[in-house]
């Protein structure tokens, strides 16, 4: 019975973050139908960036965390300032599915190399927030920065799940996703919601890396493969509902820990990618997806 | 009623050649050139270093060929290419090593085992519909990854090493010319086939489908098995391409398989232009040769693809082919109205001369040309 709540734990833990990443794709697509290739890049930045600023930089932990949000914030700004108001609010460059993935795709080869030319090939890892020796019930035993991370996963998606379904505002951002011609005329500025979602959901993606950092450890390229896992998470939630992303991104996370645990240690991830794509093409409609944009 | 993609009879379907009609010489004439141009580069190369970047990339090319049809063309969300890559790679590697294949059997091999493999996957995952697939073929590469780095089989993370040249020689270098003139062989073939399909009525619906699937639908096009047929091409020339690359290094490892594959197929397809053949096959040589080449661009590679993919998809959509494409059409259509100029004042001078004054006429030096420029034909006079 521990060893199943000891994996339960740790699979929570890394399905919080699959999770949180999948809600943060999830409602920028709602708003804006573009994919957030990025969001693994600025996890990645907010903890390598915290880890570099207080130990090499010395800064204080707080204000090592706060220097590294600032400098996420600010490249989401530079990144919609430039590049997503240009092609999208000034009609310039490419359309159809080549918007969906590959402008952000862009900057989350942008980041990764300025990573590693600013870091270096080393692992990071942030100062823990709650620091100490994990939390024990008899034989079962739980991380606290995975307990934060679990918390805040669940805190952050029913957040995101609230505002789209029960604020104004939210269902502005959602109505710019369905039309952005319909939601002009009736005077939503979709272009306000589309920068100040993509800041938000890029500041929490940093926040979490920095919370769970001291857990795994970040490099330069740690990025992609959780954007990637965002986009599975996201994708069972039809691309377009936090919650729902939260909770598959924790399925994910237990099922993968409970494959390691009582199936193979080495085989767990391939068996659980496995799963997942046969259930995508063999239950398409799982996903909830429409036809893709032409 | 008629099915779709079965036509009346009377009524004459895309893709179905007509009696007397004149063959395409593209396909063919682009096959033959890439072939000698390609072969002629590599022997002048005499296998140098060069060579080897460049027959890398003639590999990297052969599956960017097939990503044009598929992503550029057909507009078809899949990003399994690194994964039929390593088909064709572990494919050659263990009938080499472990069955004792030759080079030509296990190619034909892995080409059968890659559009059994694509068929039985895509009949299933091309019925996913939109950004489904994506996420099917997303998933791909992450976990045929991981199985090639657990598998003690596949070499682990070692890969397999032996694998046979195309065409071996006397020495290293000889080896390296023969084999390259192989692998531009079947890159010209990889490329006809290609411009075939997209020059046919079959590239014509897949180009209507790639617009509007309901449009599509509406002409009669049958969406999946175009969408199987368009899978299958592309899953078997990364299958090739893999072979090529695994039998130019005479290893396989999994890198072939990995992600960082998939994204440099990726950039090598839309940096230089996804909609063009001319321009996949350049931007996988040129791109392999600055990766591996020069020390600057492998340091500060992640900003520099960064940047330059930004640049290109929100300047150029279609890549450097597409600016070049656009400035080529540009100075033609300016020498077509040149042309027509030219002409008009010629016929309109022979209307007004005898057939005696207008052969002096036409004898004259400069005579065309000064005609052209007075009625405003020439460099930029427009149409």
């Amino acid at each position: 019975m521990s060893e199943f709540l000891n994996l339960l734990a740790a699979g929570l833990t890394s399905g919080g973050i699959y999770g949180i990443f999948g809600a943060c794709l999830a409602v920028w697509f709602r708003v804006c139908n573009v994919l957030n290739l990025a969001v693994g890049d600025f996890a990645m930045l907010g903890a390598v960036g915290t880890a570099w600023l207080t130990q090499t930089a010395g800064l204080p932990f707080g204000a090592g965390i706060a220097v590294a949000l600032a400098g996420v914030g600010l490249v989401a700004w530079l990144f919609d300032r430039v590049v997503l108001h240009l092609a999208f609010d000034r009609g310039a460059g490419a359309h159809g599915i080549v918007s969906v993935f590959f402008y952000t795709f862009g900057l989350s080869l942008l980041l990764e190399g300025a990573a590693r030319a600013m870091f270096g090939t080393d692992v990071f890892g942030a100062p823990a927030i709650w620091p100490g020796p994990a939390l024990a019930v008899a034989d079962f035993h739980v991380q606290r920065a995975g307990l934060l991370v679990i918390a805040l996963a669940i805190v952050s998606g029913l957040l995101l799940w609230a505002y789209l379904r029960f604020t104004v505002s939210g269902r502005a951002a959602s109505a710019c996703g369905e039309s952005v011609l319909g939601s002009r005329i009736v005077g939503i500025d979709s272009a306000k919601f589309r920068r100040r979602i993509f800041i938000v959901t890029a500041l929490l993606a940093a926040l979490f890396g920095i919370v769970e950092s001291p857990i795994t450890g970040y490099t330069y390229a740690s990025g992609p493969t959780l954007s990637l896992i965002g986009v599975v998470a996201a994708g069972f939630a039809a691309f377009r509902q936090p919650g729902r992303a939260v909770a598959a991104g924790l399925a994910i996370g237990v099922a993968e820990a409970m494959l390691g645990g009582y199936v193979s240690t080495s085989y767990s991830d391939v068996l659980l990618y496995a799963i997942l794509f046969c259930i995508i093409i063999v239950r398409p409609e799982v996903l909830g997806l429409g036809p893709e944009p032409a | 009623m008629n099915r779709p993609g079965v036509s009346r009879p009377g009524v004459s379907r895309p893709g179905v050649s007509r009696p007397g009609a004149k063959r395409d010489p593209v396909p063919l004439g682009a096959a033959a050139g890439i072939t000698v141009a390609g072969g002629l580069v590599l022997a002048a190369m005499n296998g140098s270093y060069l060579g080897l970047t460049v027959t890398t990339g003639v590999a990297y090319a052969v599956v960017t060929v097939g990503m044009v049809l598929q992503l550029g063309y057909s507009r078809q969300l899949a990003f399994s290419q690194s994964v039929f890559m390593g088909v064709g790679a572990y494919g050659t590697g263990v009938l080499e090593t472990r069955y004792g294949f030759g080079s030509l059997e296990s190619l034909l091999a892995v080409i059968a085992l890659a559009a059994a493999a694509s068929l039985l996957i895509g009949a299933v995952i091309t019925r996913a519909p939109g950004l489904a697939l994506a996420l099917a073929t997303l998933l791909l590469p992450l976990f045929i990854y991981q199985l090639a780095t657990d598998s003690g089989w596949l070499g682990s993370f070692s890969g397999i090493n032996g694998v046979l040249p195309f065409w071996s020689g006397p020495d290293y270098e000889a080896t390296l010319v023969r084999s390259g003139i192989v692998s531009v062989l079947l890159l010209g073939l990889a490329a006809g086939v290609v411009l075939r399909v997209m020059r046919s009525g079959i590239g014509l619906q897949l180009m209507a489908m790639a617009e509007d699937e309901r449009l599509g639908e509406s002409i009669g096009v049958s969406l999946r098995q175009r969408r199987l047929e368009v899978f299958v091409l592309g899953s078997v020339l990364a299958a090739v391409g893999g072979a090529v690359l695994a039998s130019t290094q005479g290893l396989v490892t999994p890198d072939v398989l990995s992600e960082s594959a998939e994204i440099t197929l990726l950039l090598m397809v839309f940096v230089a232009g996804r909609k063009s053949v001319a321009g996949a096959i350049s931007g996988a040589v040129v791109i392999e040769y600055l990766t591996t080449s020069t020390s600057f661009i492998s340091t500060n590679l992640g900003i520099i693809e960064g940047i330059v993919l930004l640049l290109i998809l929100l300047i150029e959509p279609d890549g450097v082919a597409g600016a070049v494409d656009r400035l080529l059409g540009h100075r033609t259509d300016q020498w077509a109205a040149s042309l027509r100029a030219w002409s008009a004042a010629r016929l309109q001078a022979r209307a007004h001369s005898t057939p005696e004054s207008a052969e002096r006429e036409l004898a004259a030096p400069g005579h065309g040309t000064r005609d052209v420029e007075a009625r405003g034909g020439g460099d930029g006079g427009g149409s």
